[in-house]
């Protein structure tokens, strides 16, 4: 297959299981803040080991490129929590907000989404492997982000389908942005370590950002620590292996 | 030299640099709350940096080092569980208990003694692997030797007295650094299990003893980027030292 339309493909595939997150409101009205805290601790635990794998892949190429890379993805999630003007927004625990805190949590998860997609297509200049791994880390991960959308949108009276909806939404664009970035690792070899670094930078910002402080409100440290340590090494290992 | 009076110098080196974490408490009425949440983040970076180093070590043996890391998971969970210390505030600077203070020597202590089997398991890859553990151990040992003043200080501890106990909550750093080398180099089968082992006992402690109160402290944009940037640090030194 061409790879640019696998990479699309790849993408997309990422932005519809953020639809899955909403699934269990189909059921429930409320998920309790402990499970979308646990949630949250077993996505960043994939993100950081998936986010090891690019450091060390990056290293290969050039130290320096991949952590120079890695701040540069730092600064984007950064520069773009300020530029939508509420820093440290818990998305996490908004309840009973209105449509302005709807939007928002709509937004920042969309905004975040580039970085993502920035990753899945880095992460096939390094080779499909790897980049069906980081599709398959970053698919999962969206999960309990479409559950977070939908935590929030689901008892403001929005349907499971639309819920679902908004959830994939946020992600579209993974596959927007995965295309240009794998093109641009692609046709410019030596950008390789400082994209395979902005996607490690911009997923290891994130998961200290978002995701481990909202999960360390709503949850014991102690299965936190279980859960993301271990999705962590269970990264690692995959990636080894395949 | 030996490598063992290698190791031997290298964690006892990392051990006594700890002594120097009590200078920013000194002569301070207060020590102010953010500055101990910089100190974890800035620690709890290093530590995860370090688990990165050690998870992705060349020549590791995949199965092994994630059935190393479960063990090591299990381990730092169990022993809090069994010791009472699972949902114990690390940072209470204003707690005169004389128990509070036998439990955070007991949570110091295990915790150095993890960082001794990263040192000892470092040393089996090469020298100047494990010398870049240990000089990342060391430094590590700064920040949390800040903390452990400021906590102490808040107990009516003297500064040379702070000093004194960073340093000897650090001393089974040492022991179990040199019989970790002595092992490993004994039985070399024994190393994949050992990194992994050290990898998942670093990652769980960050989670569940640095970051989480870290957040509530500083604020979840300054802890991210200081957690973030110290991981990055390691990263690009690990990969000049390989």
């Amino acid at each position: 297959m061409n790879d640019i339309v696998l990479v699309a493909l790849y993408g997309l595939i990422t932005a519809l299981a953020t639809g899955l997150g909403a699934l269990p409101f189909a059921f429930v009205k409320a998920v309790s803040r402990r499970t979308e805290a646990l949630a949250n601790a077993l996505a960043a635990g994939l993100m950081l080991g998936a986010s090891f794998g690019l450091l060390a892949e990056g290293s290969q190429y050039g130290a320096w490129q991949t952590v120079v890379g890695a701040n540069a993805g730092l600064l984007f999630v950064l520069l773009a929590h300020r530029w939508i003007g509420h820093e440290d927004v818990s998305f996490g625990e908004v309840t009973g907000a209105g449509a302005r805190k709807m939007l928002l949590i709509v937004l920042v998860m969309t905004v975040h989404s580039f970085s993502e997609g920035v990753a899945v297509g880095a992460a096939f200049g390094g080779g499909t492997e790897l980049a069906f791994l980081i599709t398959v880390a970053i698919a999962v991960h969206n999960i309990p982000e479409g559950l977070a959308i939908s935590a929030v949108l689901r008892p403001e009276g929005e349907s499971v389908l639309s819920c679902a909806g908004w959830s994939i939404f946020s992600s579209l664009p993974q596959p927007l942005m995965a295309v240009p970035a794998y093109l641009l690792v692609e046709t410019v070899r030596p950008a390789l370590p400082y994209g395979v670094g902005f996607a490690a930078g911009a997923m290891v910002f994130m998961v200290f950002l978002e995701l481990l402080p909202e999960a360390f409100e709503d949850a014991p440290r102690w299965s936190i620590g279980l859960l993301t340590s271990s999705s962590m090494a269970a990264m690692l290992l995959f990636q080894r292996l395949l | 030299m030996d490598p063992i009076l290698v190791t031997l110098f290298a964690s006892g080196g990392a051990a006594a640099t700890a002594a120097l974490g009590v200078l920013p408490v000194r002569g301070r009425e207060d020590v102010p709350e953010a500055w101990i949440g910089w100190a974890n983040a800035l620690a709890a970076g290093m530590m995860l940096g370090t688990a990165f180093a050690l998870g992705v070590a060349e020549g590791e043996a995949a199965v092994p080092a994630a059935l190393g890391a479960v063990a090591g998971i299990l381990f730092i969970a169990w022993t809090h569980a069994v010791t009472g210390t699972e949902d114990l505030e690390l940072n209470q600077l204003d707690e005169k208990d004389p128990v509070y203070g036998y439990r955070i020597a007991l949570v110091q202590t295990l915790h150095a003694g993890s960082e001794g089997i990263a040192i000892g398991a470092a040393m089996a890859v090469s020298l100047s692997f494990g010398l870049f553990t240990a000089a990342t151990m060391a430094v590590h040992n700064i920040p949390e030797a800040t903390v452990l003043a400021a906590v102490q200080k808040g107990r009516g501890t003297r500064l040379p007295g702070a000093a004194l106990q960073a340093v000897a909550t650090n001393v089974p750093q040492v022991f179990v650094a040199v019989s970790t080398y002595a092992v490993v180099a004994a039985a070399p089968g024994l190393l994949s299990w050992t990194l992994g082992l050290a990898t998942g006992m670093l990652a769980n402690l960050v989670l569940v003893e640095l970051l989480p109160e870290s957040y509530r402290q500083a604020g979840h944009t300054s802890i991210a980027v200081v957690t973030s940037a110290a991981l990055a640090m390691v990263v690009l030194l690990n990969a000049w030292a390989l």
